[in-house]
């Protein structure tokens, strides 16, 4: 019972961290249709934004992490308006802004490099201490973790299908053409959509970060991880991307406990290749229509 | 290249002067460095996941440069240092680096830290330019080539003991350590983790093939990736069995951190041996206290010792107070013998010149180098380091393997072993009551 509690317990918080920084990619994927290579580089900004903000510029945690979302958020509607748009109309989009957003990426870690330097540096927003539950030690930095993926998820969920700026980014993404002709403000919408990645990615960064450290290219990893969710779960699917993130967290520490570590991300690319045989437009993805 | 130091303040500060930079002055004389600059090389990880390192060999390189140009440099030309990225340390990208060091600047060496990878692929383009390479791969596959064709790899040599010293120096250390009563093992299991990669797969291999030997029996032998930093499921694994030992191969500092700080949460009864990472300043800046009675060890690093303090305050002065001197250390060793021995054999060579380069590889055999990190001295035949006490048990004639232990955090860890080096005495960790 311990193990199987501390195992579920490991793999939610994984799940968790994968899940925020997953949203933000299949958000823009599924209003976009924007594979959002620099999202990785952008998470690992709000990590040291954060960082920066608290030992830097001696704020309070709060007001920290909300300079890092604000500032990520930014740098999101700058890529929307320096990168995105001027493609937008073009062939091949999608392939475009694939290439061009990975030298959008290498752009900022050199950024991160040059101004913070190469030595992994702790996260200084975290929650010590642990709570002893059913024999197995929770730490409050995983709990709260999974706190704020819950609190966020929901929060997206809300504005995406409550709020009439939801219902404007979701009429963009079922038909461009439409949406623009009832009076959405197409450039608006795919601007807010980056901000909100943007901010969603320092989330995760700060996340992330707070569980291992902050290093440049941190963002790599969980980039790769966000684009197996989100294939897994169908491009696009933001709450479809949720479930699988938890669900990938979990069947990644299962496999990692009961047949060894090393074979977690080999089986999770296995159990891809399955998914993707049974369902080729992901467990949650649909062949046209609409997405979020 | 700026030099922030002349030949007098060196004179005057630098504990060297009495071995390794006193050859050089004798092979210099009077000459000032002013003739053609020597242009020399570095490949190393300048971004990605090891640039904390490869920003490191850099601050060697260019200290051990500065230093020596202070004195004539190579019998009066100065040494120009470049550099090239190799990032993530593929072999290919290694191998590409270093021959745009010899294409675009004609390097007559390539003095690096380490690279990852195989360990053996550089050494060809080293080959094919007849010049001379000095590395920190601590690869045991470094030896095997060499040994496969001496004439051909005269002149590549790896300034350190190779990876598998490092599993049979940790079993003589716990010996050691239950020897003299500091430790006491509850059982004779002994949990090995290491990560995929040849490096850390050859050190867990070595422990594991040698444990029984010493009495022990490996409980759990669980390969991780990289990164991890949620170690929940292999945690599971040692509290259900606890081992006595615990041996971490995987490297990356604040994946180790991590380990630590989960672990430190319940505690199993084991000593915790880590690789690598706890010799990097960040490893204690993330895991705080709980990186206190941390154990790990260092085939090459800056003893704590007259010269090692002295050369580690010179490089904190020059690049910061957080500047990582242990990295540093490694391409500043190789610099200074190649510099002493290419100065001893009448000036190095230009690629395509090998006869001369042959000059500088005979006097690099025939040296034993006594530099911040202890003594130097290249094993014929393969060219690698002789190790203290795993390959000689004269501490002058070898590299020391070096144990350290995190006492407290806030402080550098401190040096246990092996004798005459160690500077404190073993202590059971926090949580084994220590």
């Amino acid at each position: 019972m311990d193990v199987s509690l501390q195992i579920l317990a490991s793999g939610l918080t994984l799940g968790a961290m994968y899940a925020i920084s997953t949203a933000g990619l299949a958000l823009v994927f599924g209003a976009m249709k924007m594979l959002n290579m620099s999202h990785g580089a952008i998470l690992a900004l709000g990590g040291y934004l954060s960082y920066f903000a608290l030992t830097g510029l001696g704020l309070p945690a709060p007001v920290g992490i909300t300079f890092a979302v604000l500032v990520c958020a930014a740098v999101g509607v700058v890529i929307y308006h320096i990168v995105a748009r001027p493609m937008l109309q073009s062939d091949n989009f999608e392939t475009r802004i694939f290439i061009a957003t990975i030298g959008v990426g290498v752009i900022l870690e050199s950024i991160i490099l040059e101004a913070f330097g190469p030595q992994p540096k702790p996260q200084p927003v975290s929650v010590p201490g642990s709570l002893m539950w059913g024999g197995v030690y929770l730490p409050y930095q995983n709990l709260m973790i999974l706190g704020v993926a819950v609190l966020i998820m929901a929060a997206l969920g809300f504005a995406l299908q409550k709020t009439r700026i939801g219902r404007a980014i979701r009429a963009t993404a079922q038909n461009r053409d439409a949406a623009q002709l009832m009076g959405v403000r197409i450039g608006g919408v795919y601007a807010l959509v980056l901000a909100i990645s943007g901010g969603l990615a320092a989330v995760s960064g700060i996340t992330i970060s707070s569980l291992s450290s902050l290093l440049p290219n941190m963002g790599a990893d969980p980039m790769l991880k966000a684009f197996i969710i989100c294939v897994v779960a169908g491009l696009g699917s933001v709450p479809g991307s949720v479930i699988a993130a938890l669900f990938i967290g979990v069947f990644e520490a299962v496999v990692q406990y009961i047949f060894g570590v090393r074979f977690s991300f080999a089986l999770l690319l296995i159990l891809v290749i399955l998914v993707l045989i049974w369902r080729p437009h992901g467990v949650f993805g649909r062949v046209q229509g609409v997405r979020l | 290249m700026d030099s922030q130091i002349n030949r007098r303040n060196f004179f005057k500060g630098s504990a060297l002067l009495a071995g390794s930079a006193g050859l050089l002055v004798g092979a210099n004389g009077t000459a000032y460095a002013s003739g053609e600059p020597i242009p020399i090389g570095q490949a190393a990880p300048l971004t990605d996941f090891a640039a904390a390192d490869g920003v490191e060999f850099r601050n060697g390189l260019l200290l051990a440069c500065e230093e020596i140009n202070a004195l004539g440099g190579v019998l009066g030309r100065p040494l120009e240092p470049y550099f090239e990225d190799t990032k993530q340390m593929g072999d290919a990208t290694n191998v590409q680096a270093v021959q745009r060091l010899i294409d675009r600047y004609g390097v007559h060496a390539v003095i690096n830290g380490y690279n990852l990878g195989s360990g053996s692929a550089v050494q060809d383009v080293i080959a094919d330019a007849g010049i001379i390479y000095m590395h920190n791969d601590t690869s045991r596959g470094h030896g095997v080539l060499v040994e496969s064709d001496p004439q051909r790899y005269f002149g590549s040599f790896q300034t350190d003991p190779s990876e598998t010293w490092y599993g049979t120096g940790l079993l003589k250390f716990l010996k050691s350590v239950e020897d003299d009563r500091s430790f006491s093992r509850p059982n004779n299991k002994m949990a090995i983790i290491l990560s995929a990669g040849t490096y850390a797969s050859n050190i867990a291999n070595t422990v594991r093939d040698g444990a029984a030997d010493f009495g022990w029996e490996i409980s759990l032998y669980e390969t991780v990736n990289v990164p991890t930093s949620e170690w929940g499921p292999t945690l599971a694994k040692i509290r259900q069995d606890p081992p006595a030992v615990i041996v971490v191969t995987h490297y990356f500092p604040a994946d180790l951190a991590q380990f630590m700080v989960q672990f430190m949460n319940n505690p199993t009864p084991s000593l915790v041996y880590m690789q690598y990472g706890p010799s990097v300043k960040s490893f204690r800046d993330i895991a705080g206290q709980a990186a206190n009675g941390v154990l790990f060890s260092t085939v090459i690093g800056a003893l704590q010792d007259e010269m090692g303090l002295e050369f580690e305050r010179r490089y904190k002065e020059r690049f910061g107070a957080n500047a990582g001197h242990n990295s540093g250390m490694q391409s500043y060793n190789g610099a200074w013998i190649w510099a002493i021995a290419a100065a001893l054999a009448g000036g190095s060579g230009e690629p395509g010149n090998d006869d001369q380069n042959r000059k500088v590889a005979d006097r690099i055999r025939s040296l034993i180098f006594r530099g911040v990190g202890g003594a130097t001295r290249f094993v014929p035949g393969i060219q690698e380091a002789y190790a203290y006490p795993g390959g000689v048990d004269d501490p002058s004639l070898g590299m020391p393997h070096q144990f350290l232990q995190i006492q407290d955090y806030t402080g550098e860890p401190d040096l246990i072993a092996p004798w005459p080096y160690g500077k404190a005495a073993f202590k059971l960790p926090p949580w084994m009551n220590g």
